[in-house]
């Protein structure tokens, strides 16, 4: 099973670091000063978006069918083996023709500045697994875990707080 | 063991293949052939401007590895055509004569190019872009002509005419309509792309079509224009879209209107006879009109789903967006789904520019049915899925325009499509 990022939307201060921490982590420089100073963009491949009051963060799913795999007329975009979905590594090369950016409905491919598509594609873990954007936030309202995993822990908060608000304790 | 026979291997015939191949991903069980008349593995279409620009070879056009049929345990009988279908007998018949049995047939024909019908269509020269070997010759071609006229200004012939300027070629571009990729855009959105385009050093006529392609001794040697204007050229491409390959069908008595008819299941009207791709008919989902299907995306789609249903996996096809679009010319992106103006009563357009970008978005009803986005395409697949959930919008109008518009603004229709987990309650109000 593989990991993904997953949102705990209400920790979510909306304060864009892990946007920042992914386009640097994508640039060659690798440090957000080494970046600017030769004026490489890496793309971020996650959005923060304002929905009504709440910062709601979008990050690909690398979804099973995958919509952006079968709307490459390129043969660029794939599933890896281990589960990501990139256009990364595969028969060809992306050939820029944003079938992709128009076939995500997550809305989380991007035209990059290269000619080509750009998206989420785990080549920023650290040395401990993590991705860049997990790490960078302060909140950790982003986790990276597998789905079972994720919901198991939403699922064990959830009788946490029920019974706390039980037995009268906050 | 049961007899899969494809005839086409397309995006709808790949599809289908490996859809009736299953998930196991390899030889064994069911017989399945493709038959193409084409002498090539599956390659993308979409392509093959770059191989009339002289930057892509085949290799590059090529849709699977090396040795994929043979992995899959697909047999091949490429460059044979068929020439008739007994679906009484369950038999297709190849042109020497062979005949095919299957107990599960799909048509996955495609469609050819519409002819421009006028004098001089057949001169050498007059070219159309929809196979690989087309892109061939007139890369060969253009190796003599210095001056190209591209008949149409859809999505095949604007790439064509940049590819032929990309050669050195002095291009002209006839249109009938009004403006540029008038299926795609509007009109503010195609001045863009227009622009973009003349600075590529591609000229434009509007508002004509060709009445003669004028040949003197066998060589071509220009357009006369519907208003008598004539223009020298030694190449002439002709992109007035495609029509759906449906003799086949329609010779076999199955019911073809301007496309193979097909029911929710992608059967034809024959027994065992199934069709997917650019020779069917399909409903848009936004106009619920029937037209013919002819999208990348829609072929795969279907495709896969017939290869489902012929294998005896139930697969309902929900129906698809007719249009959906997506290119970018000389450094302008362009998007497009659903309706790109309104029709009339009822319908409410909003725009937005801003630095060289233009989005617009079509709504009736507080549900969105059309979305252009030109020159900044970013989010672009959450107003096409929007489109296709029939999503209200309403509220989120200005989100729509300015781009600053996810899925999580509409999580009860987007947010599980991928099975993902649960959306927080605080979003879930949001929708409501």
């Amino acid at each position: 099973m593989h990991r993904g990022v997953f949102v705990r939307y209400e920790r979510c201060l909306g304060c864009r670091s892990c946007q920042l921490a992914c386009a640097v982590s994508h640039t060659r420089a690798g440090t957000l000063a080494e970046a600017l100073l030769q004026g490489e963009a890496g793309g971020r491949r996650l959005f923060v978006d304002q929905v009504g009051a709440v910062k709601a963060p979008s990050v690909c799913r690398h979804c099973e069918e995958a919509y952006c795999v079968a709307a490459c007329p390129a043969g660029a975009m794939w599933k890896r083996p281990d589960g990501v979905v990139t256009n990364a590594g595969s028969l060809h090369q992306c050939v820029g023709c944003w079938m992709c950016v128009m076939a995500c409905p997550f809305g989380v491919i991007s035209r990059g500045p290269g000619g080509q598509a750009v998206k989420c594609d785990q080549e920023c873990l650290d040395g401990d697994g993590l991705p860049a954007c997990v790490k960078a936030c302060p909140t950790r309202a982003l986790v990276f875990t597998t789905m079972e995993e994720f919901e198991a822990g939403r699922r064990r908060a959830a009788l946490q707080g029920a019974a706390a608000t039980a037995s009268g304790g906050r | 063991m049961r007899r899969f026979l494809i005839i086409g291997n397309g995006a709808a015939g790949l599809a289908a293949a490996e859809a009736i191949r299953g998930d196991a991903g390899r030889a064994g069980g069911d017989d399945i052939t493709i038959v193409s008349d084409e002498p090539h593995p599956a390659y993308s279409r979409c392509l093959i401007p770059g191989v009339v620009a002289g930057e892509l070879g085949f290799e590059a056009l090529s849709l699977r590895p090396p040795g994929f049929y043979g992995s899959l345990g697909f047999k091949t009988l490429f460059g044979r055509r068929v020439t008739g279908i007994d679906s009484a007998r369950h038999r297709v018949i190849l042109e020497n004569g062979t005949g095919l049995e299957y107990d599960a047939l799909l048509l996955a024909t495609g469609a050819r190019p519409a002819p421009a019908g006028v004098p001089g269509s057949e001169s050498p020269g007059v070219f159309s872009l929809r196979t690989y070997e087309d892109a061939t010759r007139i890369a060969a071609a253009a190796e003599e002509a210095s001056s190209a006229v591209v008949v149409g200004g859809g999505l095949v012939g604007l790439k064509a005419a940049v590819a032929l300027r990309k050669r050195g070629l002095k291009v002209t571009v006839v249109v009938k309509s009004p403006w540029i990729l008038s299926k795609q855009l509007d009109r503010w959105g195609a001045v863009l792309v227009q622009e973009a385009l003349a600075a590529l050093g591609i000229g434009f006529i509007f508002g004509q079509n060709p009445a003669e392609f004028a040949q003197k001794r066998g060589r071509l040697m220009g357009v006369r224009l519907e208003d008598g204007a004539r223009l020298a050229a030694g190449l002439v491409i002709v992109g007035k879209g495609v029509v759906p390959e449906v003799r086949l069908a329609r010779e076999a008595g199955i019911n073809v209107a301007a496309g193979v008819l097909v029911d929710r299941h992608l059967r034809t009207s024959a027994p065992g006879v199934y069709a997917a791709g650019d020779c069917c008919e399909v409903s848009d989902l936004v106009t619920g009109e029937r037209s013919p299907s002819a999208l990348w995306t829609l072929a795969v789609e279907q495709g896969r789903l017939a290869g489902l249903n012929m294998a005896g996996r139930a697969a309902p096809y929900e129906g698809g967006l007719t249009r959906l679009n997506t290119v970018e010319f000389g450094g302008i992106p362009v998007a497009s789904a659903g309706l790109v103006t309104a029709r009339g009563n009822g319908f409410q357009e909003l725009s937005r520019s801003a630095r060289g970008a233009y989005r617009k978005i079509i709504l009736k009803d507080g549900r969105l049915v059309g979305a252009v986005l030109v020159g900044d395409i970013s989010r672009a697949g959450v107003y096409a899925a929007l489109i296709r959930r029939r999503a209200v919008v309403e509220g989120l109008e200005p989100e729509l325009l300015s781009a600053r518009m996810g899925a999580n603004h509409f999580p009860g229709a987007l947010a599980a499509l991928a099975g993902g987990p649960a959306v927080p309650q605080a979003l879930e109000k949001m929708e409501s």
